[in-house]
């Protein structure tokens, strides 16, 4: 395909085959489903979920959302990090992918607000009081206002400036979204002098954004960390943990999703080849190499060391009820890291070798957050109360599955508005 | 400013669970959720067994961790020690009850089907028995605000999805009154009162007494002070949990 054959719409835009037009329609209907399961529980309480109090009402009070809170909020790691790369270490072979890994933050952490939504028990209320009553004091301050009102405002700033050129030269050609893309690039015009500028500001915001990420991802594991009543919680690796688990989860996420964008638009396949995977899959192999680490420290520290409810949990961990999860993730990471050693040592990386590399990391991250959530609540007392029991429900496991729905279909009707993959540097028309 | 505080005489506790009941139609909290809850516990080998009982309430902690975490302020500590909920702040995220090590946390998973109060106005029956003298079944006194802040915090299930927990009965002691698990005990396990105040029935017990608070490691500092007995350790094993419904 010669350069001046080309057209925007051959990155996908405004292209709508019967595949895009399946998944968006199953995609919807399990919105649908999950937003039913929603109102089930908006009307009647969370009476229909399978959480509980724990102690006398032996149940689990987090469950389910909670894990899927630090999970969505983990994803979002991979954006903001990709485009730190890019920006500041100019690793050029990712750049086709940093619109996309962008796209997955703010999906991400707009997921992950709805999840702690979900939890909640007066969520019209959450909405207002977490922002009117703001405690910083309170570690739930950086997993919500922090996140939705730093870290979210902040990625968005920093997508639309990057679209900008891009939607100045789909303004260029004529579409039914013309005065969209011209209300995206505001007057944008891709001089030399506004290319310079809008380089610099990004640069400037990528350094601005970091911290935020270390801070978003901690307070996170700080919800957790910070419990002194709570054995299996009360750690100072949980927040470093969750950092770095983050970032196995996020990037792996950006290797499927690179994937997929290869398969639904072909002509993006000459732009993310093995160079940009390869890229994804040392990061994420370092990443995970780093997190087992962390994970035989932890165990080892409560396992030898830790008091008598410690070392029940740990035992429970590596042998009794969630020893499934807690093996299942081991070795999914374990997997995840061994492909990335074997690709690495023959010097030779494969895409689809990364992409399983990719779902490993996830199922661990996921096994993970499951484990991280329940164990220490249903088994945690301190007091000789009856250990708990935690089920989710229907209701949980659709409202789950929807919001992951409606980030895939958010993430595809945008990947029909707008190039997924930035365009390339010399337009054409 | 008083400095509330509770005293817990273990070797007058006998498990009878009346501070129980007590605290459920007082605060007329949903079936399954005890405020006050009584372990009776076992250790030992049989023949040589030990029985001993052990009352649950909020531990009023003056380093509460249920404070200390909540986002929004709706669990707070007012000045006089109490720990209370605001019912109408709270947003229901549940993080003080997975804060908090005594597991004293109570949540709302729904508008209650089954009140301690009789519903008297709704029954027929009743209402034909009684005539017109019709008492509510709602205690007014819960609608009430309480303290300088002037917030709501009394009682149980003023909306569904919020948290609740032991008040020290804050509606009663406003008035001057004991809580009710102390006004009902039989064998006078629980005192309550000033610790300010050399004179008051808590500063003599807590003068003549061994005394321990529970999970003390955890740094809580809380305000309720066990007598004449030893915390709970590994070798106890619990008899008779109170199960209930799962709070409705």
């Amino acid at each position: 395909m010669s350069v001046q054959s080309r057209s925007y719409r051959d990155i996908g835009v405004g292209r709508w085959g019967p595949l895009s037009f399946l998944s968006t329609a199953v995609l919807a209907a399990v919105v649908v489903v999950g937003a039913v399961a929603y109102s089930r529980q908006f009307i009647h309480g969370e009476i229909v979920t399978g959480l509980r109090d724990w102690g006398t009402a032996g149940g689990a009070p987090w469950g389910l959302y909670i894990s899927f809170v630090v999970y969505f909020i983990g994803v979002s790691f991979a954006g903001i990090s990709i485009a730190a790369l890019v920006r500041l270490l100019r690793i050029t072979a990712l750049e086709p992918v940093t619109r996309m890994a962008e796209l997955l933050t703010i999906v991400s952490l707009v997921l992950g607000a709805f999840s702690v939504l979900a939890d909640l028990g007066q969520p019209l209320r959450g909405i207002t009081n977490l922002f009117r009553y703001a405690r910083p004091q309170s570690p739930f301050f950086g997993t919500f206002s922090l996140v939705m009102a730093g870290y979210l405002f902040a990625s968005l700033v920093y997508f639309y400036l990057a679209g900008r050129r891009d939607a100045y030269l789909m303004a260029q050609q004529p579409s039914r979204l013309q005065a969209f893309y011209r209300w995206w690039a505001a007057g944008y015009r891709d001089s030399a002098a506004e290319r310079a500028r809008h380089e610099r500001t990004s640069f400037l915001l990528a350094v601005a954004i970091l911290p935020l990420l270390v801070t978003a991802h901690s307070t996170l594991g700080l919800v957790f960390g910070l419990m002194g009543g709570r054995p299996g919680w009360f750690s100072a690796l949980q927040a470093p943990g969750f950092v770095v688990l983050a970032g196995v989860s996020g990037l792996g996420h950006i290797a499927v999703l690179a994937a997929l964008v290869r398969w639904f638009i072909p002509e993006a396949r000459e732009r993310i080849g093995v160079p940009t995977f390869r890229l994804l899959g040392i990061f994420t192999m370092v990443l995970g190499m780093v997190y087992l680490y962390f994970t035989l420290i932890e165990v080892l520290t409560a396992g030898y060391a830790g008091h008598a409810q410690e070392q029940e949990l740990v035992r429970l961990l590596l042998l009794g009820t969630y020893a499934p999860y807690f093996w299942g993730g081991i070795v999914a990471l374990a997997l995840a890291v061994g492909l990335g050693l074997a690709q690495g040592l023959r010097g030779r990386w494969s895409i689809g070798a990364v992409v399983a590399m990719g779902i490993l990391v996830n199922i661990a991250a996921i096994a993970k957050r499951l484990i991280i959530v329940t164990p220490s609540l249903t088994h945690g007392s301190l007091l000789p109360y009856e250990d708990g029991v935690y089920v989710p429900t229907w209701v949980e496991v659709a409202i789950i599955i929807g919001l992951m729905s409606l980030g895939a279909l958010v993430i595809l009707v945008f990947s029909k508005l707008f190039p997924v993959v930035p365009l390339d540097s010399e337009p054409t028309s | 400013m008083p400095k509330y505080a509770m005293t817990i005489d273990l070797s007058r506790c006998m498990g009878c669970r009346a501070c129980m009941v007590a605290c459920k139609v007082e605060n007329n909290t949903p079936e399954g959720q005890f405020w006050m809850y009584v372990f009776r516990l076992e250790e030992g080998e049989f023949p040589e067994t030990r029985l001993t009982f052990l009352p649950r309430p909020c531990q009023h902690c003056d380093n509460a961790p249920c404070v200390k975490v909540c986002p929004v302020g709706a669990r707070y500590k007012r000045e006089d020690g109490l720990v209370l909920t605001d019912f109408q702040r709270c947003i229901g995220c549940r993080y003080c009850e997975v804060a908090c090590p005594y597991g004293v946390n109570y949540f709302h998973w729904q508008s209650p089907k089954k009140g301690q109060y009789l519903k008297w106005g709704d029954d027929a029956e009743v209402r034909e028995r009684a005539e017109r003298e019709v008492p509510p079944w709602h205690n007014p006194d819960h609608d009430k605000r309480y303290g300088e802040e002037r917030r709501l915090t009394a009682g149980a299930v003023h909306y569904k999805g919020v948290m609740g927990k032991c008040t020290f009965c804050v509606h009663r002691v406003e008035k001057g009154l004991e809580p009710a698990c102390v006004a009902n005990c039989p064998v006078r396990v629980f005192e309550f009162g000033d610790l300010e105040d050399p004179n008051s029935s808590v500063s003599h017990k807590l003068r003549e007494a061994t005394r321990f608070r529970l999970l003390e490691d955890v740094g809580t500092e809380p305000r309720v002070y066990y007598l004449n007995g030893q915390p709970p350790t590994g070798e106890h094993r619990q008899l008779d949990a109170v199960k209930g419904g799962k709070g409705e």
